[in-house]
């Protein structure tokens, strides 16, 4: 059991340290390329990361030292392109995103620190909820406010932060507490339209209400992203607890519809479309279109290699610090670093997505399902609206874009993700320490 | 729960291959397409952002530099000297591309030619300016000449070094200050502009290559050696008959002297007065379509002159004279035979004196003054000296070539002594530099039959004597509403000699390659 334990700890403190000198180099290059001159604070900066990235280590060696020994370094490596890459663009920037970083990890050590055991987050599952849907709300409540034409912003005395990046915390631990309780009625079918056999309309109750928020959300802040990430988390949660295909299919199926239903009734939702289909007409080019095929030069620009770290004018791409610093990192890194970048996303959810399998727990499952969705979600809508996959929606890009309060979400995310990797593990040793006893020698 | 997890994670894995997929398309397969869109200006803002060379004359006066700025454009392009060189350096606008100099030498001027990018392979690491700076054969003192002595009269100025094909001035009134075009401010660039090509002398034109005039009387050098070039002329033979008017056959309307006077005899003697009826009956009788139309070509007309500026006009004389209808002596037309009349006989009689539809640049018109002074070879002209990087290495130097050989040597010499006796007794004396051997031929072409106004010409060269001659130069003044007739010998002749002059006398020595990046100019 020890020797596992040691053996991931020592991954883990040697990616970390690989990663701190990956993201350093990368500084150093962004800083040459930019300004033809070595960053000053380069050392200073080097110092910082490993200290954070240790004490993040040192904790997970203290509270979970079971836990999978990539996740972290992965997370550390998107959070640590990610500050080059804003440091690199806006350098006011940078301060800021290195307390949030700091804060962030804080949050992570807290995570660990404080729970214990995720089951006992299933208790709260309608504090969660209530916290989800307020939270949800609090922007068009007079403490909100709209900022880039997305209502989704709140002030408190000097702090403005998103509340549904915390939101979506909050309501994939109530889903997962919701669905654990009752996955065994959801499942149940007791009518069918054609070929779809539902459960009681009774059960049907918080799908319903989740899909008329998801779209509430999405007509009154204008802004598909958030609503289609939470709907998208919830859909496929209920799939997997409920083995249940129909509820896939169907939600997918109601969403598709609402959507077009707001695309035709509402004023505000159609130019979305029409650029997203067309963004080369003339009329909408420099308008509407403008931020996404400047992006799409941008990526052209950066093309296989891209154009180096600091040599690439991705500032002609308009908030390239936040939902579009993907672009930035397609044009400077070009295709392959791109490429990285989504693969990195790729491991971390295929991370959680393994630990969901190995659980035993059907709570344990949901909420490493949900985080993997969550993550896998959010890159995929950004990303996918950046590459014109998607009809575009602002979305922070996971541990990468600037802002502190998904940076902070994330993180308390991967806390959550190491403590289920922990608990997993570890139990999964006792029972082959057990079995190893139990026969006679 | 696993089963849907794996389908799950099988989904996911489909999704980030979209993803993949669809970035690869954009990277990669639309890359290039997408660069090429015309709304697409980040190529554009890139080239202009790039450190730039310096564009300077030979003696050391800056045409053209990169000025640092503190806009997002980071650079900005700056002409110290306006107006004077404008048509030479062109503009470099971020909204309008490049003209002139700043167009044919972009790659050597980003920096992006192999030997530029060669040269820094092994400083990759270091913050180096890679960009290539322009050494102009141009002199800054014969511009200015060019410039003070055509005033505020609409017309050209070329002056080269016929040994060499270099260009020494090459100016053109009304100019236009590139300053204001190259402006990143939008606005201001696009009033600028707008301006300038409402203006119908055409500012922005390098009319001293880019626009063609009747050559008038200019013309005869051409005509005089095609027709020794052919062996059907010498000094000697034929004398023409001294007349004032000459009809050619197939039309009533004759040809006349200047003033009415009457002239004639043999080549020295009619190019000294320019006398228009013996030209005309050598040009149609004596040398006929084919021999006049490979001489002019043998000058480079119908071809463009290989100049590194965009887009020279090539310089016109027309080849097609119809059927010979008959040659005299002879019962059938025979077009070999000179003295054979063609259909068009009359109209090639009046391209014999640079009129009907020959036309030529002045930059033509001065390569054909250049090659008469070079023993019949025209070189290739060029306003580059020499190409050196961001230090002042010398990357490249230009090597002198010909362009065309025009003439053998013998009749090149020649015919150079009887453009000399054009300055000493004949139409240009008002070209004559006590000292030098100048020679010279005057030109005033009418725009139309009736019409006072004419162009007024001067080519020429002028040396020490005995040797090949420094400085070939062609001057025209053009036609202005209401100023009536002005002759080539009295407007132009004295503008030529003042650029002749000016380019004779010693150039200052030339200064150290200016580094692309100057001193910032205390006095601005």
């Amino acid at each position: 059991m020890t020797e596992l334990r040691s053996l991931r700890r020592r991954v883990e403190l040697g990616l970390i340290v690989l990663i701190a000198i990956i993201t350093a180099s990368a500084y150093a290059l962004a800083g040459l390329g930019a300004s033809a001159s070595l960053p000053a604070d380069l050392l200073p900066f080097l110092g910082i990361v490993l200290g954070l990235l240790l004490v993040a280590h040192l904790a997970v060696r203290r509270f979970a030292p079971n836990a999978d020994g990539l996740i972290l370094p992965l997370a550390a490596l998107l959070n640590g392109l990610g500050y080059v890459f804003i440091a690199r663009l806006d350098n006011d920037l940078a301060a800021p995103q290195a307390t949030w970083t700091a804060i962030g990890i804080g949050a992570f050590v807290a995570t660990l620190v404080l729970v214990r055991r995720p089951r006992d987050l299933q208790r709260y599952r309608y504090t969660f909820l209530l916290a989800g849907l307020v939270l949800l709300i609090l922007p068009f409540t007079p403490i909100g406010f709209a900022n880039l034409g997305a209502q989704i912003w709140v002030r408190l005395g000097p702090l403005t932060f998103q509340p549904g990046e915390l939101a979506k915390l909050a309501m994939l631990l109530f889903f997962a507490g919701y669905l654990v309780e009752n996955r065994e009625l959801l499942s149940v079918s007791t009518f069918r339209i054609g070929p779809l056999m539902l459960p009681d309309p009774k059960r049907l109750g918080p799908l319903i209400l989740a899909l008329g928020a998801a779209l509430f959300i999405f007509v009154q802040q204008n802004d598909l992203g958030p609503s289609l990430m939470i709907f998208t988390v919830f859909l496929v949660m209920i799939w997997v607890a409920t083995e249940r295909l129909s509820y896939l299919v169907l939600g997918s199926g109601l969403f598709v519809v609402g959507a077009y239903l707001a695309y035709t009734q509402f004023a505000h939702v159609a130019p979305r479309f029409e650029v997203w289909l067309d963004p080369w007409r003339p009329e909408v080019i420099r308008g509407e279109a403008y931020q996404i095929v400047q992006s799409t030069y941008a990526l052209a620009q950066g093309g296989l290699t891209g154009t180096g770290l600091g040599l690439g004018n991705p500032e002609r791409v308009p908030v390239v610090t936040t939902d579009f610093i993907f672009t930035a990192i397609g044009e400077e890194l070009g295709l392959v670093g791109a490429t990285a970048v989504l693969i990195t996303f790729l491991l971390l959810v295929g991370s959680a997505l393994r630990l969901a399998v190995v659980a035993e727990h059907p709570y344990d499952k949901l909420l490493a399902v949900g985080i993997a969705t969550l993550i896998a979600t959010q890159v995929f809508i950004i990303v996918g609206g950046i590459t014109r996959v998607l009809p575009l929606t602002g979305i922070a890009l996971p541990f990468v874009s600037y802002g502190g309060s998904s940076l902070i979400v994330n993180y308390v995310l991967l806390g959550l993700l190491l403590r289920l990797s922990h608990d997993v593990t570890t139990r999964q040793l006792r029972k082959v320490e057990a079995e190893a006893a139990a026969v006679p020698a | 729960m696993n089963r849907q997890i794996r389908r799950l994670t099988v989904g996911v894995l489909l999704c980030f291959l979209v993803l993949f997929g669809q970035l690869n398309r954009i990277q990669v397969f639309q890359a290039q397409e997408l660069q090429d869109n015309p709304d697409n200006t980040r190529q554009v803002v890139a080239n202009y952002s790039r450190p730039r060379g310096t564009i300077s004359t030979i003696d050391g006066t800056v045409v053209a530099r990169s000025v640092e700025v503190d806009t997002a454009l980071r650079r900005q392009r700056e002409y110290p000297e306006g107006e004077l060189f404008a048509q030479i350096s062109g503009h470099f606008s971020l909204h309008f591309g490049a003209s002139g100099v700043e167009r044919t030498y972009d790659t050597e001027l980003a920096g992006q030619t192999p030997e530029l990018e060669l040269r820094n392979l092994a400083d990759l690491f270091v913050d180096r300016d890679r960009s290539g700076s322009l050494v102009l054969s141009v002199r800054a003192d014969v511009q200015a000449a060019a410039r003070d002595a055509l005033g505020d009269r609409p017309g050209s100025v070329v002056a080269l070094d016929p040994r060499t094909g270099e260009i020494l001035a090459l100016w053109s009134w009304p100019s236009f200050d590139p300053n204001l075009v190259s402006s990143p401010d939008i606005a201001q660039a696009t009033e600028a502009r707008s301006l300038y090509l409402l203006d119908p002398r055409n500012p922005m034109l390098g009319r001293t290559y880019q626009e063609r005039y009747f050559p008038g009387s200019s013309f005869k050098v051409v005509v005089s050696a095609a027709g020794l070039e052919s062996g059907l002329v010498t000094m000697d033979q034929p004398s023409y008959d001294r007349q004032s008017t000459w009809t050619p056959p197939l039309t009533s309307r004759a040809i006349t002297n200047a003033g009415g006077s009457v002239c004639g005899g043999s080549l020295a003697e009619i190019l000294r007065v320019s006398c228009n009826t013996a030209y005309a009956e050598m040009g149609a009788l004596t040398l006929g379509p084919d021999v006049m139309a490979e001489g002019a070509e043998a000058f480079g007309f119908n071809s463009r002159p290989p100049i590194d500026l965009p887009a020279p006009a090539l310089s016109v004389f027309p080849t097609d004279y119809g059927e010979a209808l008959s040659t005299p002596g002879a019962d059938q037309p025979d077009p070999a035979v000179p003295g054979t009349v063609f259909e068009n006989t009359p109209s090639l009689a009046q391209a014999a004196i640079g009129q009907h539809d020959v036309s030529a640049t002045p930059l033509q018109m001065a390569l054909v003054a250049a090659g008469v002074a070079n023993g019949g070879n025209i070189m290739q002209p060029h306003v580059v000296h020499e190409l050196r990087d961001a230090d002042g290495g010398l990357i490249e130097r230009y090597e002198p070539e010909v362009w065309r050989r025009a003439m053998s040597p013998a009749n090149a010499a020649a015919l150079r002594q009887a453009m000399i006796g054009v300055v000493t007794s004949g139409t240009g004396t008002s070209m004559a530099i006590p000292g030098y051997e100048v020679g010279g031929k005057t030109g005033t072409a009418r725009l139309a039959e009736g019409t006072a106004s004419t162009h007024a010409w001067m080519i020429g060269f002028a040396g020490p004597p005995g040797e090949t001659p420094h400085v070939a130069v062609a001057v025209v003044v053009l036609a202005e509403e209401g100023a009536g007739e002005q002759s080539g010998g009295r407007v132009a002749a004295p503008v030529a000699r003042t650029v002749l002059e000016t380019a004779l006398s010693p150039a200052a020595p030339p200064v150290t390659p200016p580094g692309s990046e100057p001193e910032p100019d205390p006095g601005t």
